[in-house]
């Protein structure tokens, strides 16, 4: 049935989690290229018979004329599916450039299409332009500050670290109590985790379980 | 009796003096931003002198430092400034968000574009070009000739029927500042409502539009 593969692409991307990603779909996308292609043939076809017939292709209305007029319908909902497709992953991608960072890891670069990594490095430039033209960071400070001090936890050695006066050694698995804005460069590459952030998670999951 | 109505006019007074600093206007701008569906103006004025005054904190802080004020002192000094620059940042970031969702949409229009700063006018250019060369090299290019249009569905479009917009009739909620009186809220005057001072309403943003941007009302 016409129509069919490309709202199978959108329900991929319907089903998939808010902010989440699933691997690109190229067979399917490939599959509804063709079909496209294929309804212009055949819509092409159609027209130069009722021009061949020596009919008015504005007022004709014949079989051929319905027929013509279903193929390219059908190719106009293929490219809107298609569209929104792209688009749709496009706006998941960019916000992966607030979310993670400017470098996305493996895992994520697996889905992408080769165009879409094209278009986050892109993207990621222009953010980065932006933000040296205001000379702000942006990606810090994403949420709300509510004491100038968190309590952190270690997930990765990350060694001898100087914070303004002092140094301090942040060693796998320990915990400190330090300035806010002196950990998040180190929470947004997850080497480190705010501890009240973990606990909230975890209560969510309890809850979830009962 | 009469110390009440001080009390009051006391309250009152101090309540229109906070609401007139700068970081109060700038916390109303990113309300505004954060629950309008379109791009709101840039304020740039406001927004430099935000800054500046970060700037001011920040200096004052490094001197707290060197001359061993109180730890309390300096940690309500701090708070102050994070939420501040979480404020400022917050805003900006919410703005570019919004350009990024709507740049299409944004670029095609004079006056859309008027209300962003140059850096953001900057910003939505670069993204809308790559968003539509990302667009053109993964799907348009591979389709027949007529229906390879970012903004068209087909040759036979008269307009731009691709592009995403705004839901400007959405609902919002808002507050009143001031007495607006009567104010029709659609072109034919079917419907109409009292706006009365400091009072909250849930309207469509589209018939409250101008009295959000001539600042009578605040979006909440």
């Amino acid at each position: 049935m016409y129509g069919r593969r490309a709202s199978q692409l959108l329900k991929e991307v319907d089903s998939c989690e808010a902010g989440q990603l699933v691997p690109f779909n190229s067979d399917v996308f490939d599959q509804v290229i063709r079909e496209c292609n294929e309804h212009n043939t055949q819509f092409q076809s159609l027209i130069r018979k009722m021009v061949e017939q020596n009919l008015d292709i504005e007022t004709t209305r014949n079989d051929d004329h319905y027929g013509a007029a279903v193929h390219h319908l059908s190719l106009l909902r293929n490219k809107r599916c298609l569209m929104a497709y792209m688009y749709n992953r496009a706006e998941v991608i960019q916000s992966f450039r607030w979310k993670i960072g400017p470098v996305l890891p493996h895992e994520i670069q697996e889905k992408l299409h080769f165009s879409e990594k094209e278009y986050f490095k892109n993207h990621s430039a222009a953010i980065k332009s932006y933000m040296s033209e205001m000379d702000i960071d942006l990606t810090v400070d994403m949420v709300p500050p509510k004491d100038p001090y968190i309590q952190v936890r270690v997930l990765e050695d990350i060694g001898e670290v100087s914070l303004g006066d002092h140094s301090i050694s942040l060693t796998k698995n320990s915990l400190h109590f330090l300035r806010r804005t002196d950990t998040e460069q180190f929470i947004s590459q997850f080497w480190i985790s705010d501890m009240e952030l973990v606990r909230k998670h975890n209560q969510a999951d309890s809850k979830q379980e009962w | 009796m009469s110390s009440w109505e001080d009390d009051d006019s006391a309250a009152a007074a101090a309540a229109a003096a906070a609401a007139s600093t700068d970081v109060e206007l700038l916390k109303r701008a990113w309300r505004n931003e954060k629950a309008s569906p379109e791009i709101l103006r840039f304020d740039s004025p406001l927004v430099s002198r935000v800054r500046e005054q970060i700037q001011l904190l920040e200096e004052t802080l490094d001197d707290f430092g060197e001359s061993g004020v109180d730890d309390l002192v300096v940690s309500l000094y701090q708070m102050d400034l994070d939420r501040t620059l979480f404020l400022l940042r917050s805003y900006l970031r919410l703005r570019l968000q919004k350009i990024e969702k709507y740049m299409m949409h944004i670029s095609k229009s004079e006056d859309l574009l008027s209300r962003l700063s140059q850096q953001e006018q900057r910003f939505a250019k670069s993204c809308t070009e790559m968003m539509e060369k990302h667009l053109e090299q993964s799907v348009l290019s591979k389709l027949p000739y007529g229906y390879d249009s970012v903004t068209r569905q087909s040759l036979s479009s008269t307009e731009d029927d691709m592009v995403p917009e705004p839901q400007l009739d959405t609902f919002v909620f808002c507050k009143t500042k001031s007495d607006v009186g009567a104010f029709q809220l659609d072109d034919i005057g079917e419907e109409v409502v009292d706006l009365v001072a400091d009072d909250l309403y849930v309207l469509r943003y589209k018939s409250i539009k101008g009295l959000v941007e001539s600042g009578q009302i605040d979006l909440i």
